[in-house]
């Protein structure tokens, strides 16, 4: 039975408040006109009115539906848009779309997670999901990278982290300033410091294609299988429909396979790190 | 699927009438070759039959070229549209499974469908370029058209294939049940003379399966050797009867327009970061015929390439998919 939605009508949402996260990453607090639900791992399409739209993962909590946030980099026409925003403007939300993380599959297991810069945002959400239901799951274990300690993203958030449970953060920085006194390096140097079940484990990557790649290879060389490994992809993903053929990458569209895909659904697929 | 007979002069004034509640839409000549055009009474005379093909491809009626996709607004008349062939009828098949989709059907689409009555033409003849029988596609229409349109001998015959044609048939209340033998012999013999003459011109081109294996096996240096002389104009995908990507155009008031794209023109693909899977031409050149010929196979039922030969005809490059085919085979 076909539905009578209007597929392209966004819905309204009123940002709230503007959190700045880095000088270049911002979190955006809506509130959407009517209940929004998602799976964690799922993305919208957030559009500044008249100006432009642009897909994101959602970074809160899944379990929430009547208030979203959006971590957002600024990095080209629409973000840049949305960085000048100030509390009390509308947006418009389309979605969500797509598949999230299939979080049941990581029950009894230990989930190992590898995020970089504003990677960090779906990572947030999933972490928020990992939480609500750590009495499944053996440990979760967060590795995270960006360029400078002024660039990591979600500060209090890692210290509530720190303390909850079955979770541990490892943090590295490309270049240490200041008092920085955790890892300097590329990301996956974290890798070498943790001690993980790899048979009971899956593994989350999730960031710049760049980082992808390298964390993948990491990932694998370490003995992770490759339907164990989640990766969230970056592609052109335009209507999220599933139509406009933007985000195609080989027989998969992007915005309705994924944009989580394990690593053995997408490997033989072209230029999936471009 | 039965046949019926009618006069042409009264064939036409069924036509006439049918003006008051429908927009017709019909294939005739003018200076610029053969096209759809929307029928006035006095077009009538000039609509033709069996010809292949026109200009255009059937998907513009239901994917204009730009419109605003967030207005909810329906077409006011019905619409007919009269001497579709085949190769674009066949194209309808991936446009209704992408667009009808269940999970996100486009209701603009789903609308226009609906209200359009599809009557095809079978082609006595062909043109240059077309070869729909290698890829198992028939010159004239069985199945997926609502009624087929044949002129004969002065003589307008009508194929009945769909529910829908059944109830179209009985607007035009001097048709008859078609009972002369020689009549279906005539239309046999322009069937076979038809398949014949697309079978000795494609000679040798590979069938869509094979065809998908040689794009798919295809290294860089074939791609970029076949692609020096295209300048991404898009017009291969424009004209194509099932190529509809698209961009999202925002408006104020979170309108959205949706504005026909394609894979073709640089950019396509890139994301804000700047990665851009498509950047280099032979990439984005590929890229089509792995879409045709590879990808929309293994995500569709639907053929994606029904071997209109538009693509071929439109470009500026004077790149030609058929003689790459026959040295891919080679």
């Amino acid at each position: 039975m076909l539905n009578n939605k209007n597929i392209y009508k966004p819905l309204r949402a009123k940002l709230t408040k503007v959190i700045e996260e880095s000088p270049l990453i911002k979190t955006f607090v809506l509130v959407p006109e009517k209940e929004f639900s998602f799976k964690t791992g799922q993305f919208i399409e957030l559009s500044v009115d008249g100006v432009g739209e642009a897909p994101f993962t959602p970074s809160s909590s899944p379990l929430i539906s009547d208030k979203l946030e959006v971590t957002v980099m600024k990095t080209g026409y629409v973000t840049e848009y949305m960085h000048n925003l100030a509390p009390g403007a509308l947006m418009g939300i389309r979605g969500p779309y797509g598949r999230g993380y299939p979080v049941e599959k990581f029950f009894g297991k230990e989930v190992l997670i590898l995020g970089g810069g504003c990677g960090f945002a779906p990572i947030r959400s999933l972490l928020y999901n990992l939480i609500a239901i750590s009495d499944k799951l053996r440990k979760v274990t967060l590795c995270y990278g960006s360029k400078t300690p002024e660039d990591c993203i979600y500060k209090p958030y890692i210290n509530e982290l720190r303390q909850t449970p079955k979770f541990e953060v490892l943090r590295s920085v490309d270049k240490a300033e200041g008092n920085w006194n955790e890892r300097v390096g590329v990301v996956t140097i974290l890798l070498d410091d943790v001690k993980v079940d790899i048979e009971n484990s899956v593994a989350v990557v999730c960031g710049p294609p760049v980082m992808m790649k390298f964390g993948t290879k990491k990932l694998l060389e370490m003995g992770y299988p490759e339907h164990d490994i989640y990766l969230s992809m970056e592609k052109n993903m335009s209507c999220g429909l599933g139509k406009c053929g933007h985000c195609m990458m080989g027989e998969f569209f992007v915005c309705k396979d994924g944009p989580v895909f394990t690593y053995d659904e997408i490997k033989d697929q072209p230029d999936i790190w471009n | 699927m039965h046949y019926l007979i009618i006069d042409k002069d009264n064939w036409e004034e069924s036509l006439e009438k049918l003006l008051e509640s429908h927009s017709v839409f019909a294939s005739v000549e003018n200076e610029f070759g053969q096209d759809y055009e929307l029928i006035r009474a006095q077009d009538i005379p000039s609509i033709i039959y069996n010809k292949p093909k026109p200009a255009t491809p059937l998907k513009n009626f239901f994917l204009p070229v730009k419109e605003n996709v967030t207005s909810d607004r329906i077409n006011e008349k019905p619409r007919i549209i009269l001497g579709v062939p085949n190769c674009d009828i066949e194209a309808l098949s991936l446009l209704d499974e992408i667009y009808l989709d269940t999970q996100f059907n486009d209701i603009l689409y789903r609308n226009r469908r609906e209200n359009t009555l599809i009557i095809s033409s079978d082609c006595f003849g062909i043109q240059d370029h077309c070869h729909c029988m290698s890829y198992n596609i028939k010159p004239w229409s069985s199945a997926k058209a609502d009624l087929a349109v044949l002129g004969i001998d002065g003589k307008i015959i009508l194929r009945i294939i769909s529910r829908k044609g059944e109830e179209f048939s009985t607007l035009i209340t001097s048709a008859q049940p078609l009972d002369d033998d020689n009549i279906i012999s005539l239309i046999e013999k322009e069937h076979h003379s038809t398949e014949s003459k697309l079978a000795a011109t494609n000679k040798g081109l590979p069938d869509y399966q094979t065809t998908g294996r040689l794009v798919s096996d295809a290294g860089d240096e074939i791609w970029k050797k076949f692609s020096s002389s295209c300048v991404s104009c898009g017009a291969c995908t424009t004209i194509c009867p099932t190529c509809t990507c698209f961009l999202l155009i925002d408006k104020p008031g979170f309108e959205k327009v949706k504005q026909v794209d394609a894979c073709q023109y640089p950019g396509f693909e890139r994301v804000a970061g700047g990665e851009d899977a498509l950047f280099k031409l032979h990439n984005r050149f590929r890229n089509r015929y792995m879409c045709k010929y590879v990808w929309k196979p293994e995500k569709f039922k639907s053929i994606a390439c029904t071997g209109c030969g538009r693509c071929i005809e439109a470009c500026i490059g004077k790149i030609n998919k058929n003689e790459i085919f026959m040295e891919l085979v080679k």
